[in-house]
């Protein structure tokens, strides 16, 4: 009784695996769509920093965080400094259509920055930099909320970006 | 012989059915959060 | 052929007894806390009332996630697998003693990361993400466990050697064959876990380091944390593949492709990891991305898995009379509680693999990243897909190790009914909350920027909760019933282990040879995490002190 090499595999269960593959290479194509044609990515690696003095060192923009214009009414840069148990700036004022990049760190434990209504969501890890960019095309008020548990008032911690018309 | 398998009469027609189903399920509530993610826009 | 009966001794089912022991005990405290926090959701604090006792929402978290997700599964996993390990190759431990002191470090391992949790010294929730600083028992006692696992673990090889050197040549038994697989994973995994505590956290807690690098700490930890979850399932796919089939009077559709999924899950289960880091700051978007591609390729053996076990479960229900397309599932036996259990959560699991596979899906994760979407999603998994299957196989498994007959088997059916209820209610709220921005591990009724429009969602979280606290209260006491009733079983239990369908002789070879496996396996490890954590190490950045911020 010598082994086969081969693999018997039902007709039916065969078919499944080839539609399963042909699923997958969908979704992935789809993912990749958006990530590389549509400008839909995951934050990439900003700089480091040194977490015990980044809100200190006169030299660092998170000693001075808040919103920085770039072009009047277009673009602008947000250096927010997330700490136990607040942001720092809580409340940024912006023009409807602007695009805004947001540079966020800690100084402390890990938190998280999520801009409701939009795709802006990352981890805020200690001597890292996050950073994305959204373009808020309708007016109104956007609440940002640390997803990550960060002590006894994490729930609290959240700010508002107003955006006006 | 591959061929002579007992399994050879039983052919899974309803397994079939619940991973259609399945399938169906999958890319419409993939698709939906797909698209709150296109909704949502650009981060670049 | 493999189903032939074989008597595991007093002693070894005591000492598989006492690890479905600690993992219930840790399973009913951890549960008890688990509807403490959906009722928070739904505006009932009951936390004030366990205050001195229990301080805040956060230290019952922790309590859960710590109990459910480490010790209840891991526990549970050990127990299981040496029954399948001994049964399987139908002789006793290679090691008995060895085996004996593993499961003693787990227990003192948990014992001393248990002190500092009940002391409101570790609040830090099961991911201990630093510089959120535990006490050292804390990351000490959770690394005794796992190197107690490791140690049983290298019993369950030594045996499995012993078993070949007395079969030469013959097909390793599946539901064997898939336990050393389990472990050989489980080894692999937590090289990464185990880096992070030696290298970092564990002298940082005993003040012998300055801080932290606390982005090379996550990368550790979601090295271990993905093919944690393959630890867990690999067990439930055990009974899934090759008892349950047994269970409905069936057999195995396809042992060969069954081998080749088990085998897919141990090379693509590791290389995966940065799909819980894909908002990250340190990770740069390629490897991200090519994580992301192996993600979707650890979905073909789940795949895979879905149709040979639903097709295993067809198989027994037509031989048993079933009928049409769908009719033949009312051929099952659902009135078998051990059957019901396992039915129901693999019904959940197939949402889990849906929440499961958009989480993993790249930019996606922008939208869910943790979200309440994430709790919603896992409690599917391991919440029901692992947890209610292990209670299932428990419904069976415990009647054979004490010799006693199941109490009111009606009440067990109903108990995992109630859960497949309680967790739809459950976690369909959490999924939504998730989408509209709930953040997860949030006491919610706490956070200033609810919209009435999550209100009667996060209401739902709550009686899903209400649900689930029943359920398990009822398993509670049918398993304590059963273990303290004074009625022997009328007649012995039967181990359900399935045939095979094609005899599994016939299977292909290379299906048993282990060295080429284990060499891709690290191999493709190498390839997707060596470069990144390359240079993350070199890079490494001692500059996060510890916080007490509980």
């Amino acid at each position: 009784m010598s082994a086969q090499e081969k693999m018997h595999v039902d007709r039916y269960e065969r078919n499944w695996m080839v539609a399963s593959a042909i699923l997958l290479v969908l979704f992935a194509t789809a993912v990749s769509i958006a990530a590389f044609g549509m400008g839909i990515q995951v934050p990439a690696p900003e700089q480091r920093v040194d977490p015990r003095t980044v809100a200190s060192d006169p030299n660092s923009p998170w000693s001075n965080p808040g919103i920085r214009e770039v072009v009047a009414g277009e673009k602008y840069d947000v250096y927010i400094l997330a700490k136990t148990w607040q942001y720092l700036p809580a409340e940024i004022s912006i023009p409807a259509g602007a695009s805004v990049t947001f540079y966020v760190t800690s100084m402390d434990v890990q938190h998280g920055f999520k801009i409701q209504d939009t795709n802006v969501n990352f981890q805020v890890v200690p001597g890292q930099v996050s950073k994305l960019t959204v373009k808020f095309t309708k007016a109104g008020t956007y609440n940002f909320i640390c997803t990550e548990y960060c002590g006894a008032a994490h729930a609290a911690m959240a700010g508002k970006i107003v955006v006006s018309p | 012989m591959a061929k002579k398998n007992s399994n050879d009469e039983f052919r899974p027609q309803g397994t079939v059915a619940i991973l259609v189903i399945f399938v169906i399920t999958l890319v419409v509530l993939w698709g939906s959060i797909y698209l709150i993610l296109l909704g949502r826009g650009g981060t670049v | 052929m493999s189903t032939q009966a074989y008597e595991i001794t007093p002693k070894d089912k005591n000492f598989i007894g006492w690890h479905l022991a600690v993992a219930i005990i840790a399973l009913a405290i951890g549960s008890l806390f688990g509807p403490l926090q959906a009722f928070e959701h739904a505006g009932w604090d009951l936390y004030k009332y366990l205050n001195p006792l229990i301080k805040s929402y956060y230290q019952g978290l922790t309590l859960h996630g710590v109990l459910n997700a480490l010790v209840w599964t891991t526990f549970f996993i050990t127990g299981f697998l040496t029954f399948t390990v001994i049964y399987g190759f139908k002789r006793p431990l290679k090691y008995p003693t060895l085996n004996l002191i593993g499961f003693l470090l787990m227990v003192v391992g948990l014992v001393l990361a248990a002190i500092p949790i009940l002391l409101n010294e570790a609040t830090v929730l099961f991911t201990f993400y630093p510089p959120m600083k535990a006490n050292w028992a804390f990351y000490v006692g959770l690394t005794l466990v796992v190197v107690g696992s490791w140690v049983e673990g290298w019993g369950f090889f030594y045996t499995y050697a012993a078993w070949r050197k007395e079969n030469p040549g013959v097909r390793t038994p599946f539901i064997a064959f898939g336990s050393i697989i389990t472990m050989l994973l489980w080894q692999i995994a937590t090289i990464g876990i185990a880096v992070d505590m030696l290298t970092m956290l564990i002298p940082w807690s005993l003040g012998l380091l300055p801080g932290v690098d606390p982005q090379l700490s996550r990368t550790y930890f979601w090295f271990t944390g993905h093919p944690l979850v393959y630890f867990w399932l690999l067990p439930a796919y055990i009974s899934w593949y090759a008892m349950l089939p047994k269970q409905v009077g069936g057999k195995m559709f396809s042992d060969s492709l069954a081998r080749f999924a088990f085998w897919l899950f141990l090379i693509l289960s590791v290389p995966l990891g940065f799909h819980h880091q894909y908002v990250d700051p340190g990770v740069p978007p390629a490897w991200k991305f090519i994580h992301a591609m192996l993600t979707f390729s650890v979905f073909f053996p789940s795949m895979l898995t879905a149709f040979t076990v639903v097709a295993s479960l067809e198989y027994g229900a037509r031989q048993n009379g079933g009928k049409g397309m769908f009719g033949w599932m009312r051929a099952l036996p659902w009135s078998n509680p051990s059957v019901a259990a396992q039915l129901l959560a693999g019904l959940l699991f197939f949402f889990g693999g849906i929440g499961g596979l958009a989480n993993a899906s790249y930019n996606v994760n922008l939208v869910l990243h943790n979200t309440a979407f994430v709790p919603g999603h896992f409690h599917l998994t391991v919440g029901t897909g692992v947890t209610l299957t292990f209670i299932g196989i428990s419904y069976w498994l415990i009647p054979y190790l004490t010799g006693k007959k199941l109490w009111q088997p009606k009440w067990a059916v109903a108990q995992a009914w109630l859960w497949f209820v309680g967790m739809i209610i459950f976690s369909n709220s959490m999924h939504i909350l998730g989408l509209l921005g709930a953040p997860r591990r949030t006491p919610l009724n706490l956070a200033p920027y609810i919209p009435a429009e999550w209100n009667s969602r996060l209401f739902q979280v709550g009686i899903g909760g209400a649900i689930l606290f029943v359920s398990g209260a009822i398993y509670l006491t049918v398993v304590a019933a059963t273990f303290w009733s004074k009625q022997p079983a009328t007649e012995k239990v039967e181990v359900p282990v399935a045939e095979a369908l094609q005899d599994p002789a016939l299977g292909p070879a290379w299906l048993d040879r282990w060295t080429p496996w284990v060499v891709a396996t690290l191999a493709l490890i190498v390839l997707a995490y060596g470069p990144m954590l390359f240079d993350l190490i070199k890079n490494i950045a001692l500059t996060s002190p510890g916080f007490r911020v509980w």
